[in-house]
C-alpha cells in the first residue's frame, strides 16, 4: 500500500531535520497541551462537583444569613439562633433536618510546629447531612456538649499523619491553648459547593464548643435536607417566610444545588469560549510554525520533487507526500502536546484534590484539531511542490 | 514501425519579453533496440531536445509519435505516466535520494506504478544484479563511489522497464576509466537485453562507441550518422 510507503517516508525526512521539526512543533505542543490541560480541569472540577452532589443528593440547601448594611459597620453579624434553627424541622414542612455549623481558624501546635487550620462548629446531623463517612472512631455527638473531643476532616489527616502530628484516634492535639481529643478521622469527601471545605481540610468540634471558644464565632450557615417532592423554590420559600417572622427577623440567603449547577454550566460555557480563543490562537501560531518549516522543505528539496516527477510521480503523488508529512509532523505535535496536557491535568489534580480522570474527549480533540492544523497548514506547501515544474525543479541545488 | 519519431518539433521559451527558439524543427526517428548518442556545443538546445523526448517538455510544434501514437495532446497525468512506463532517466548528476538505500532508490519508479512493496523488492533487486550491485543494495549513496551509484541510477533507469533509456551525460561526473565501464554497461544492456538507448554527450570517445551518432547545431540536427561500432 502506498501510504504505508508515504508515511514511512515523510517519518524518515522528518527525522532528518530533527530540530527544525521539532521547533516548529512548540506551537502546536504548547497549544494542545494547554487546551487538553484546561478541559481536563473544567472537567475534572465539574465531575468534582456532580460527585459531591451524587454523594449528597440534591435535595440539601443552603441558608446563610443575609449581612444587612448596620452589622457590616459593626463587624460580624451576629449569626443564626442555634435554638430557632434546631427547630426548623419541627415548624416547617418542607425541611426534614437540619445541620447549622460555626467556622472558624484557630492555631494547631505540636512540639514547636505551627500550623493554621480551620475548625467547624457541627451538630450530631452534620454527618448524615453531609454524606461523610468516617475512616475511623465516631462523628461528633449531640451528647458532646462542651466537650474538646474533635474529628479531623480526610485530608487534613492524611497530612497531620504524615507529618506525624497524629497517629489516630484516642491522641490529644493543642488547639489554640486548649487539648482537644480526636475521637474520630474521615474519609476524604469529593468537594463542591455544597459541603464546606472544613470536611476535608479541617477539624468538626461539637457546636456549642466552638460558639464558647470567642464570641466571634456565629452559626452564619444552616444546611438543610427538604422532605421528598418538595422544590428547591417551594422551601426557600417557606424558610424565608419562617426567618421573618422571628423576633429578631432577618433575610436569608438560600443556595440550591439547581443554582450551583446551572452557575456551574455558565462557568463552563464561558470557559470553553476563553479556551477556544485561547487554543485558536497558539494553533494558528503553531500551524504557521508548520507551513513554515513545510515551505522550507519544498524549497530544500525541489531536486528531489523533480527527480520524482522524471521517474513518473504525478502532482497528486507529489501533493499527498508533503501532505502526509505536514500532518505527521502536527500530529508529533498532537501527541507531545496530549502528554504535556495529561501531564499538567495530572498535577494540577493532585494539588487540588480532585479525582485524576483522563477526558477522553480531550484527547479525540487534540489528535483531530492537530491533524487538521496539519492539513490546513500544510496544504498550500503541498500545493507548491506539486506545482513545480520538473525540469526547473531537476535543476535546482 | 520506428519506437518514436519526432517531425519538426520546434521548442520556444520567453526570455523576458523575447521569445528565444531552442529548438528549430527537429527531425529524429529512433528504431526499436538502438543505440543513439546526441552530440553538440552547449547551447545547441540537446538538453531541451532530451526534455522533450523524455516527456520533462512539451514541444511549442511539431509532432511527437511514441510508438505511433501522437503525445501533443497529453495532460500532466498521462505525461508522468509515459515518464514512468517509458522512459529510464539517468543523469549526470546520478540523482539518487541521498536518505534512501540503493535498493530504496531502485524501487522509487515502481512506487508510483502501485507495486506492492515485495514485488517492488524482487524487481529493484534483479535489476541492481544485472548492474552489478546487488552487493551494495542496503547502502546509502553516501556511501558509494560516483560509478557505483552511477550504476544504482541506471538500474533505477531499467527498474520500469522503459521503451527508452535517456541517458544525459552519464559519464560527465566520472573520470575516464569509471565512465567507460559505465558506457560499457549501456553498451551490454543494449547489445544483451536490446534496450533502446540515447546518450548526450560531450565526449567524442563516449560518442564513438555507439552505433549512430546524431549532431546537432544551433537548435537542429545537422548531421544523423550511421558509423561502425568501433572497439572499446
Amino acid at each position: 500500500m502506498m501510504l504505508k510507503a508515504s508515511l514511512r517516508e515523510a517519518a524518515r525526512s522528518l527525522a532528518a531535520a530533527k530540530q527544525r521539526s521539532l521547533l516548529a512543533l512548540l506551537g502546536i505542543v504548547i497549544g494542545i497541551g494547554s487546551v487538553i490541560a484546561l478541559v481536563s480541569m473544567g472537567t475534572m472540577a465539574q465531575r468534582e462537583t456532580l460527585r459531591q452532589f451524587m454523594e449528597m443528593g440534591t435535595d440539601v440547601i443552603s441558608i446563610q444569613e443575609e449581612q444587612r448594611r448596620e452589622d457590616r459597620a459593626g463587624g460580624a453579624p451576629p449569626g443564626f439562633s442555634l435554638e430557632d434553627v434546631l427547630e426548623m424541622p419541627a415548624r416547617l414542612a418542607s425541611v426534614r433536618s437540619v445541620a447549622p455549623y460555626a467556622s472558624a481558624f484557630g492555631e494547631l501546635r505540636k512540639e514547636g510546629q505551627r500550623q493554621s487550620i480551620p475548625i467547624l462548629g457541627v451538630t450530631e446531623g452534620f454527618l448524615d447531612m453531609n454524606k461523610l463517612a468516617l475512616a475511623e472512631g465516631r462523628f461528633i455527638s449531640d451528647l458532646d456538649v462542651l466537650m474538646s473531643h474533635a474529628v479531623v476532616g480526610g485530608n487534613l489527616a492524611e497530612r497531620l499523619v504524615k507529618q506525624g502530628i497524629i497517629a489516630g484516634v484516642g491522641e490529644d492535639i493543642y488547639f489554640d491553648d486548649r487539648k482537644l481529643t480526636v475521637v474520630g478521622v474521615l474519609r476524604p469527601a469529593a468537594m463542591g459547593a455544597m459541603r464546606p471545605y472544613e470536611c476535608n481540610e479541617g477539624l468538626m468540634l461539637p457546636i456549642s464548643t466552638v460558639l464558647r471558644l470567642s464570641p466571634q464565632n456565629t452559626v452564619r450557615t444552616v444546611m438543610a435536607r427538604l422532605e421528598p417532592g418538595v422544590t428547591s423554590s417551594q422551601a426557600a420559600d417557606e424558610i424565608r417566610q419562617y426567618f421573618s417572622s422571628l423576633p429578631r427577623a432577618g433575610q436569608v440567603r438560600i443556595t440550591s444545588p439547581e443554582q450551583i449547577i446551572e452557575h456551574m454550566e455558565r462557568q463552563s460555557r464561558m470557559f470553553t469560549l476563553l479556551l477556544g480563543a485561547i487554543g485558536s490562537i497558539s494553533l494558528i501560531v503553531g500551524g504557521v510554525g508548520v507551513m513554515n518549516v513545510m515551505l522550507v522543505s519544498v524549497s530544500e528539496r525541489k531536486r528531489e520533487i523533480g527527480i520524482r516527477r522524471a521517474l513518473g510521480a504525478q502532482k497528486k503523488d507529489i501533493q499527498w507526500q508533503f501532505l502526509i508529512e505536514s500532518v505527521l509532523l502536527s500530529l508529533m505535535g498532537g501527541f507531545l502536546g496530549i502528554v504535556l496536557g495529561v501531564g499538567a491535568s495530572f498535577l494540577i489534580a493532585r494539588y487540588s484534590q480532585w479525582q485524576f480522570e483522563i477526558i477522553h474527549g480531550a484527547l479525540v480533540l487534540g489528535v483531530g484539531v492537530s491533524m487538521a492544523v496539519g492539513i490546513f497548514f500544510g496544504y498550500y506547501p503541498a500545493r507548491q511542490a506539486a506545482a513545480l515544474n520538473p525540469i526547473q525543479a531537476l535543476r535546482a541545488e | 514501425m520506428s519506437l518514436f519519431k519526432l517531425e519538426n518539433i520546434r521548442k520556444s521559451f520567453a526570455l523576458g519579453p523575447v521569445q528565444v527558439e531552442v529548438l528549430k524543427g527537429v527531425n529524429l526517428e529512433v528504431e526499436a533496440g538502438e543505440l543513439v548518442s546526441i552530440m553538440g556545443t552547449s547551447g545547441c538546445g540537446k538538453s531541451t531536445l532530451m526534455n522533450v523526448i523524455g516527456f520533462l517538455d512539451q514541444p511549442t510544434s511539431g509532432r511527437y509519435l511514441l510508438e505511433g501514437r501522437e503525445t501533443s495532446s497529453l495532460t500532466d497525468e498521462e505525461l508522468s505516466t509515459i515518464r514512468n512506463k517509458k522512459i529510464g532517466f539517468v543523469f549526470q548528476q546520478f540523482n539518487l535520494l541521498s536518505r534512501l538505500t540503493a535498493l530504496e532508490n531502485v524501487c522509487l519508479p515502481l512506487i508510483y506504478r502501485g507495486l506492492n512493496e515485495r514485488e517492488q523488492h524482487r524487481i529493484a533487486r534483479e535489476m541492481l544484479a544485472q548492474v552489478g550491485m546487488d552487493e551494495r543494495a542496503g547502502h546509502k549513496p553516501t556511501e558509494l563511489s560516483g560509478g557505483q551509484q552511477q550504476r544504482v541510477a541506471i538500474a533505477r533507469a531499467l527498474a520500469g522497464s522503459p521503451s527508452i533509456i535517456l541517458a544525459d551525460e552519464p559519464t560527465g561526473a566520472l573520470d575516464t576509466r569509471v565512465g567507460q565501464d559505465i558506457m560499457n554497461l549501456f553498451l551490454e544492456l543494449n547489445s544483451d537485453k536490446n534496450i533502446t538507448t540515447i546518450l548526450i554527450t560531450h565526449d567524442p570517445n563516449i560518442a564513438a562507441q555507439c552505433r549512430r551518432v546524431v549532431r546537432m547545431k544551433d537548435g537542429k540536427v545537422a548531421q544523423s550518422a550511421d558509423q561502425a561500432r568501433g572497439a572499446p
